[in-house]
């Protein structure tokens, strides 16, 4: 478990779709990079139930080509048995790359502003084998799309997401399509609103939720392998210049799921970190 | 004769380097967090010249302070708040220029750069006549200009000739 735990540190977290190292670390949300930023996101996802833990982890590398457009890949490795639902919100062991367009920009007042952003990446399945009703599925890329709309200020955050994965079939197999959404609000207390040299604190609320399809196995769709969930729990930002560090717990407050299946899903949590590389080219004139 | 050419270039260098943007306080809107002001600065800090840079998050102003004789251009500043995603609004400056054109339609021109600003009154209008044809210290507003764009009109408050 330690050697685990020491291995998912070098590696880490967030898909591509979520945007943990400006925002909440389970949900949707907007930020994306500056133009010729580079960002690096590590970090540890867990889950917990009655059938088992599961950590996993990853490595997230964002680049943006344009102050609106950044593409992003995510190279995840993942630890223990659990038998858990299929989920998008946390990382599980697929590779991924994409890119996250914000095609709405609002610039309103000092320190606030309003955006949409999208994102559409190629999911491929890693190395690692499933667990639970997933082990044993012969497993095929997939195509993963996101939305997130919301308000940025110095005081407060709230972001809305929905996302959709659906993976190709392989040898009548297919894991299951997922529909994902997130609603987050945020709020950074007035005497935190300082200096950008200082640390940078924020916490949210974040409420996610997510339903699987069901499982197909052997050209049979596995029964009662459909599951519909919902999460709520805090989560904490804590920023200084070019680095963050985010982490937060969820715990269910809605679970459609087979006990026989999945067991007992009830505890997820996060830790991520970030640094951001801003560039700091000399322009001509 | 070969001390005379440098003399010569002695005496027009700092001539030539009096005009210059010497501080620059750009508004900025849709800063919210530590890492878009640290963009800012480290942005900011790479443009030639530049000597110091300021965020308060809470103002959205950005202070920027140049070392003598630099080259840099509004439009540079401009571009930095652009590509990191940002929308610049009024700028305060403080820049040395010559100023030509005619006491009824003066112009500001920073050389060194392609900056030249149509110059006109922000509060009081000042008789530019006796001005023409000197180097000036005017500090005053340049108004916000669209994405990609610099506003070619300067609302001076205050014009100095630079002794």
């Amino acid at each position: 478990m330690k050697s685990s735990l020491l291995l998912a540190c070098v590696f880490a977290v967030p898909g591509i779709v979520l945007a943990s190292d400006h925002g909440p670390v389970f949900s949707y949300a907007t930020p994306v990079n500056s133009q010729r930023e580079l960002s690096f996101d590590t970090g540890l996802f867990g889950r917990g139930g009655s059938h088992g833990t599961q950590l996993s982890s990853g490595s997230s590398f964002g680049y943006g080509l344009t102050p609106h457009l950044t593409v992003n890949a995510f190279l995840p490795a993942s630890f223990g048995s659990g038998a858990l639902p299929e989920s998008r919100m946390i990382s599980g062991s697929e590779w991924s790359a994409g890119a996250s367009w914000r095609f709405l920009h609002s610039v309103t007042t000092v320190g606030k502003r309003i955006e949409s952003t999208a994102s559409l990446g190629v999911v491929v399945p890693g190395p690692q084998a499933d667990s639970g009703v997933l082990a044993g599925l012969h497993r095929a890329p997939g195509v993963a799309g996101s939305i997130a709309t919301g308000l940025a200020s110095r005081s407060q955050y709230l972001w809305a997401g929905v996302g959709y994965t659906r993976f190709a079939e392989a040898t009548n197999d297919r894991r299951p399509g997922t529909l994902s959404w997130s609603g987050v609000y945020g709020y950074r207390p007035a005497k935190l609103r300082r200096g950008y040299d200082q640390w940078d604190y924020r916490g949210f609320a974040e409420l996610t939720g997510e339903h699987t399809g069901d499982v197909q196995k052997q050209a049979a769709l596995v029964p009662n392998s459909s599951t519909t969930t919902l999460w709520l729990g805090p989560s904490i930002l804590a920023i200084h210049k070019n680095i963050a560090i985010s982490g937060g717990v969820q715990a269910p407050v809605f679970r459609d799921a087979s006990d026989a299946l999945y067991g007992r899903e009830h505890l997820r949590f996060a830790i991520n970190f970030s640094y951001l590389k801003y560039s700091a080219h000399t322009n001509s004139h | 004769m070969k001390k005379i050419v440098i003399a010569s270039l002695l005496a027009l260098t700092p001539l030539a380097a009096r005009a210059e943007y010497q501080q620059v306080n750009l508004t900025v809107f849709g800063m919210d967090c530590a890492p878009c002001a640290h963009a800012i600065h480290v942005s900011m800090k790479g443009i030639q010249g530049v000597d110091k840079v300021d965020v308060d998050l809470n103002t959205g102003l950005v202070t920027i302070r140049l070392s003598q004789d630099n080259t840099a251009s509004m439009r540079q500043f401009n571009e930095d708040v652009e590509k990191n995603g940002f929308t610049h609004k009024d700028a305060d400056l403080v820049v040395r220029g010559k100023l030509t054109g005619t006491a009824a339609a003066p112009i500001l021109e920073v050389s060194g750069t392609q900056d030249r600003y149509a110059l006109s009154p922000s509060v009081t209008s000042i008789d530019l006549a006796s001005l023409l044809g000197k180097t000036v210290t005017v500090t005053g507003v340049l108004p916000q200009s669209p994405k990609g764009k610099v506003s070619d009109t300067l609302r001076y408050k205050t014009v100095a000739v630079v002794r």
